[in-house]
């Protein structure tokens, strides 16, 4: 509108203007596909984590116990100071809890090495030289030929299209 | 700098130092396996994942057991919780490293650290901070005597130079490493018994990412198996191979029935009869290889193999529904290595980053560097994966120049042996970093005699 405003005298066409919010909407919505693609070259170095939130909650609820058990054997006073370490504890083991790696690459900061040392950032092989990108089916594994037009994910054939609908269009966002 | 050693050493000089020298503990910190034993000897004393794992059936994280041992076998790993202390192959977890190192020490090695050495593996640019926590865990928890600290390829390649003393490897001292392990990916030109550093290139997929990726087509096309990673190692490991023509594959993987050279069966554990998975048959598991001497077969005549009373079968699969088939997923797992690119990765694949690490040596050792690859690490043991290579590399590659892909015997162990060999070595003392000199120069200064 600003530019109309600007410059009366050139045309714009009515369809532009309409399709212009889709495809901001397009935009962002591809962003969000590059988002899911790293999410899930991420998930591919992930170990069966899941589980292991439940370990260190055990772990806490243990030691918990026994600090417990210590705060009855000694004076009723130590209890509030008990309570106090507990919260530090937590604090503390929040803090000694493993950086993963990219955390440390982060901290190390190769950016300002002088640009002759090889350092790990520089070591990646780089994009490939030939952009073309074999697709394959998501349901079936074939060449796949269709790309879904709502989430992006690809398919070969009708069948795998509506298996696609049915049980995995959009779910990476979820 | 310290003198290096002159290779290769004949095999009898060998034994007779490992008699002669105080132990050294040869650790190939892996990050899927830690390959560990005393230097001088043939093969490592344990192998085994460097892990802390919590099986269905336990509370807490156990140690796992040596591979091929007979307990291996008893402990039902399903749906087991894995603790790595290694994160994209860099150690960040140095507490539980400490655990599984002192079991390691007290129960399989049988070593006091306090009076022997440590010839430890590092991968290529580990951050200094990772570099502090590594010594910190070596002479402050464990007090070993003395550390050296290798480069796993310069060790492949010093194992290789010996084994040929006539060969090429050993007499230009100089050759290309591709090393493409658990976790990432690596070709390293050596010069020398030195990686020259400028030239490494790295691909971050490694055999970690390509169980994970099994793992999530099978979990969408058949069974949900995202928590089995020691299942999916298994079944990636004999189901999976490198198609030497992708695209003949996929068509010859359309085939129904038994006309599919590719579709395999296997069986999952049932925790009663079997706490393993296994192939439901090994024989049609092994057809493939015979698709690809006959380039005749979409034309419609396959081999007349004698087909196995399919009702049966197939009233088997009805009747028990835990197993599930394989096609098109055997050879498109390990495809991801040579084309990163149709995962969504923006890296170049394999064949390419070898050419990479070429060009950005000095020309003069272009030629002998491609004749000169090794491949070494446990995600090259994919069968038909050096003819692959070659393929994809050959017309990369000035045709005035060979190439020339050697295998190792045993790719996972290959690190190991070249350590072992290094540290049976008699300089092998005076490359070290003792702990004196640790306490008194502090470690980034110990880490600059390793060059590194």
């Amino acid at each position: 509108m600003e530019d109309e405003s600007l410059n009366p005298l050139r045309r714009m066409s009515s369809r532009t203007r309409k399709v212009a919010p889709k495809m901001v909407a397009a935009l962002t919505s591809s962003d969000n596909r590059t988002q899911a693609v790293l999410a899930r070259l991420e998930a591919l170095e992930n170990d069966n984590a899941g589980t292991e939130v439940g370990d260190l909650i055990d772990d806490d609820d243990a030691s918990l116990d026994d600090e417990d058990d210590d705060g009855y054997m000694h004076k009723k006073q130590s209890k509030s100071t008990k309570r106090k370490t507990r919260q530090a504890k937590a604090l503390e083991n929040a803090r000694k809890a493993p950086r993963t790696f990219i955390e440390l690459l982060h901290e190390a900061n190769l950016e300002s090495l002088p640009p002759h040392i090889p350092s790990y950032s520089r070591a990646a092989v780089g994009p490939p030289s030939s952009t073309s990108r074999r697709h394959f089916c998501t349901v079936c594994g074939f060449t796949a030929t269709y790309t879904c037009v709502r989430c992006g994910m690809r398919f070969c054939c009708r069948r795998c299209q509506n298996i696609h609908n049915d049980t995995r269009c959009l779910k990476f966002v979820a | 700098m310290p003198l290096h050693p002159t290779f290769p050493l004949p095999d009898e000089s060998i034994s007779a130092f490992a008699g002669a020298m105080c132990s050294v503990v040869v650790l190939d910190n892996g990050g899927g396996l830690i390959k560990a034993g005393h230097g001088g000897d043939l093969d490592p004393t344990a192998v085994l994942p460097n892990c802390l794992l919590r099986p269905l059936s336990s509370k807490k994280f156990l140690h796992p057991d040596p591979l091929h041992s007979s307990s291996a076998a008893a402990l039902d790993l399903t749906s087991a919780a894995v603790r790595r202390p290694i994160d994209r192959g860099y150690l960040i977890n140095a507490d539980l490293q400490r655990d599984i190192w002192a079991h390691l020490f007290a129960n399989h090695l049988r070593v006091s650290t306090s009076s022997s050495s440590l010839l430890l593996t590092e991968p290529p640019f580990t951050l200094p901070s990772i570099q502090r926590a590594t010594d910190e865990l070596v002479f402050e928890d464990f007090n070993f005597k003395s550390l050296y600290v290798a480069d796993s390829a310069a060790l492949v390649h010093l194992y290789e130079a010996s084994t040929s003393p006539q060969g090429l490897v050993s007499k230009a001292q100089c050759s290309l490493v591709v090393d493409c392990g658990f976790s990432f990916t690596h070709a390293v030109p050596v010069f020398q018994n030195f990686t020259l550093n400028y030239g490494v290139k790295r691909i971050d997929l490694g055999g970690k990412a390509l169980t994970n990726y099994l793992k999530e087509l099978v979990s969408y096309r058949s069974i949900s198996v995202m928590d089995e990673s020691f299942l999916m190692d298994d079944v990636k490991e004999k189901l999976c191979f490198v198609s030497l023509d992708v695209d003949r594959d996929l068509q010859l993987a359309r085939k129904p029935g038994w006309d599919n050279l590719f579709r395999c069966t296997y069986v999952l554990p049932d925790g009663v009869s079997h706490t393993k998975g296994f192939v439901k048959d090994p024989e049609a598991a092994r057809r493939y290889l015979k698709s690809t001497d006959e380039s005749h077969l979409i034309g419609g005549t396959i081999i007349d193999v004698e087909k196995p009373e399919s009702a049966e079968d197939r009233k088997r699969i009805d009747l028990t529904k835990n197993e599930f088939d394989l096609t098109n997923e055997r050879f498109l797992v390990p495809e991801m290595i040579f084309q990163p690119a149709d995962l969504g990765m923006n890296q170049a694949g394999l064949a390419e980053c070898i050419v990479r690490a070429i060009n950005s040596c000095h020309p003069h050792l272009h030629p002998v560097l491609y004749e000169s690859i090794i491949l070494t690490g446990g995600s090259t043991l994919f069968p038909q994966f050096a003819e692959r290579l070659e393929r994809e590399l050959r017309p990369l590659v000035p045709d005035y120049y060979q190439v020339k892909i050697t295998t190792q015997q045993d790719p996972i162990l290959g690190v190991w042996r070249g350590g072992s060999l290094l540290a049976s070595s008699p300089d092998f003392e005076a490359m070290c970093v003792t702990k004196a000199e640790y306490e008194e120069m502090g470690s980034a200064r110990c880490r600059r005699r390793f060059l590194r």
